[in-house]
């Protein structure tokens, strides 16, 4: 079953147009990969989706779980039940690790925003479940954000977002500045959460470790899909691996 | 607010308890982290606050009652400021908009001092929502800018097209505030055990208003809000991302310091018993600014400090018999000094000898006195080398040269 469905959307960034014509699908319970180089237009599809402007979409529509979605704010969009783990430092350094799993919280209380009508769909995982699951967090829960290590904070980041809702998690290079031996610990995390029931659209740059892991696989190149198909498909294509991504 | 938050701050809380293993150190600073024993800790300091500011500092009672209200204003306005981040440069519009409204309220609806307090302050969240509608639309300088430009409004407003209810440029002068709940004269004086402490009501009434400011600033930044709010000044960008309505918190906060600014502004209507058209002037908003940063932005106590420090030496250095005509040079001087040394405010100063202490206390238990004192030792050597190697720097920046 399709959870997520990208149709024929165009983004642009003032006048540059800078997603073209973007179809994609994410099914459910898979971990779907977005590969591509710098300046494809992986970040810029996934703000898209999570509904943060720029870029605006001006044509297509994006239906998650059969609801139209597209430019709705993105406080609306997590709602939803999609939670995104952003690219960089993608926690709050300021902010105690337990703070960090508390903004969760805000996010799905009603009192958030003014405009919500809906309630949370999904559930999320408890705060207990959460530091089973990375009991390194567990043990600095009053410690700051900023004092972990890369792989930590990824972590955290990704531990927020399964606070938030645990339907669709969308990660933006995950893999980003981290050690060898820590991607594979990243790696490992995410599979566990696939394995678990989340649905993960995975956008990465680092596409070996992608297609480690992926299910499916979507290649843009200058805000165009060029490839789409099974990651073994993928991973035998050495013309698209070499033209695209240099791998 | 859902109970799920609050539970788990709990669960962190007790956590952090258990990591406690005695030792005064770990105590005093485990009592600091409770709510209560902040509001307790206020308490003591209000109250023996004028005691000592008039015998050892040449104060007064009414000064000190104008610390008070102006570090009601700074305390509310670091939560915009310090822990959200937005620069306001308009808050006279809430402080001196509450004083005018309080003023008017008193004289023409009712002169009961809580009313009069209540109506002022609502009228300041009233035009926070307005004015931070339309400021919050952009950020940084432009923000800054905006809110500016409203307070500017305000004060010519009430200057003319308004002077018939303002009473223009002569300030509003007829105030009338009654007794405290019908039976309580807030200028007399007060009852036997308070006269150790201090001298009048006035000061009793403003001081219990202080202390339930700096416990509902305390609650607001230990809720779900505090954490967004420094989450947002962190990163708005990555904030907006995760999913929180990023503008309307920070319309929150601008109307909760605005909240706090009108309190601060119908106390002083209540206290002058007369509002001048200067509290709506924009150095008045300078001056919030320059108390709060002086204190410590992100701080909740670092305000207090700074209101008092700025109201004392425009009020009590300027009577000084040499320096007194240069205050206003001693505040910049002081202003830069404190900056510079202390990027946090008095109050980050305050907390950094506090954790130099503690830290060498903990290090005396544990390697005993002898190791303490030649570690001591060291550092010392170590701080005064790396000065002199600074200064030895200095000719070679000045004029290019190598001279290392």
């Amino acid at each position: 079953m399709t959870l997520l469905d990208v149709d024929n959307i165009n983004g642009y960034y003032g006048e540059s147009h800078i997603i073209q014509d973007v179809s994609m699908s994410v099914d459910d319970g898979e971990i779907t990969a977005l590969l591509g180089r710098n300046g494809a237009g992986k970040t810029s599809t996934l703000r898209c989706i999570s509904g943060a402007t720029p870029p605006d979409v001006r044509s297509g529509t994006i239906q998650f779980d059969e609801t139209d979605i597209t430019n709705d704010p993105p406080e609306d969009i997590a709602v939803r039940g999609i939670s995104l783990v952003p690219e960089e430092r993608r926690v709050f350094t300021d902010l105690t690790v337990a703070e960090n799993l508390h903004l969760a919280d805000t996010v799905r209380n009603k009192s958030n925003t003014w405009r919500r009508k809906l309630d949370f769909r999904d559930e999320g995982m408890s705060t207990e479940e959460i530091y089973e699951y990375f009991p390194r967090l567990d043990e600095r829960r009053s410690q700051k954000a900023g004092t972990l290590s890369g792989g930590e904070q990824q972590m955290l980041a990704i531990a927020r977002a399964l606070h938030q809702s645990t339907d669709l998690l969308m990660l933006d290079e995950p893999y980003e500045g981290l050690a060898p031996q820590i991607i594979e610990s990243v790696e490992n995390a995410i599979e566990r959460i696939s394995e678990d029931g989340t649905t993960i659209l995975l956008v990465e740059q680092n596409a070996v470790a992608a297609m480690k892991i992926a299910d499916r696989c979507y290649v843009l190149d200058r805000g165009q899909v060029v490839f789409e198909g099974p990651a073994e498909e993928l991973q035998n294509d050495q013309e698209t691996r070499d033209k695209y991504l240099g791998v | 607010m859902s109970d799920e938050p609050r539970n788990a701050t709990a669960t962190a809380a007790t956590d952090a308890d258990a990591e406690v293993t005695g030792g005064f150190a770990d105590r005093w600073a485990s009592f600091r982290d409770r709510e209560i024993s902040t509001v307790l800790l206020t308490v003591v300091g209000v109250a023996v606050f004028p005691f000592l500011f008039n015998n050892f500092l040449d104060g007064y009672t009414q000064l000190a009652t104008l610390m008070l209200i102006y570090g009601i204003f700074a305390v509310g306005f670091d939560i915009l400021l310090g822990y959200t981040g937005l620069l306001s440069f308009g808050h006279a519009v809430f402080f001196g908009g509450a004083a005018y409204a309080a003023g008017i309220f008193s004289a023409s609806v009712s002169s009961s001092p809580l009313l009069v307090l209540f109506a002022g302050t609502a009228f300041a969240v009233l035009m926070a929502w307005i004015v931070g509608f339309l400021s919050l639309r952009r950020g940084g300088i432009y923000f800054a800018i905006l809110t500016l430009t409203f307070g500017q409004m305000s004060f010519y407003l009430a200057a003319s097209p308004l002077a018939f209810l303002t009473n223009g440029e002569n300030g509003f002068t007829s105030v009338d505030i009654g007794h405290l709940l019908g039976v309580i004269d807030i200028h007399g004086g007060v009852p036997f055990p308070l006269t150790m402490l201090v001298d009048n009501m006035l000061y009793v009434f403003v001081a219990v208003v202080t202390v339930l400011s700096v416990a509902m600033a305390n609650r607001i930044l230990h809720s779900p809000y505090g954490t967004v709010f420094r989450a947002i000044r962190e990163n708005e960008r990555r904030a907006e991302f995760v999913g929180l309505d990023v503008w309307r918190y920070k319309l929150m906060a601008f109307i909760i310091s605005a909240a706090f600014a009108g309190i601060a502004g119908s106390l002083f209507t209540i206290e002058g018993n007369y509002v001048p058209l200067q509290s709506l002037y924009w150095t008045e908003s300078g001056r919030i600014v320059i108390m709060t940063v002086l204190g410590g932005v992100g701080s909740l106590f670092g305000p207090l400090f700074g209101a008092g420090l700025y109201l004392y030496i425009e009020n009590i250095v300027s009577g000084f018999e040499t320096l007194g005509p240069f205050w206003h040079l001693i505040l910049g001087i002081v202003f830069v000094v404190a900056v510079i040394l202390f990027p946090n405010g008095i109050w980050g100063g305050v907390e950094y000898g506090q954790d130099r202490t503690m830290a060498a206390i903990r290090f005396t238990r544990e390697n005993g006195i002898k190791a303490a004192l030649r570690y001591a030792l060291d550092l010392t050597v170590q701080k005064v080398k790396a000065v002199i190697q600074k200064i030895r720097s200095v000719p070679a920046r000045l004029f290019g040269g190598e001279g290392k």
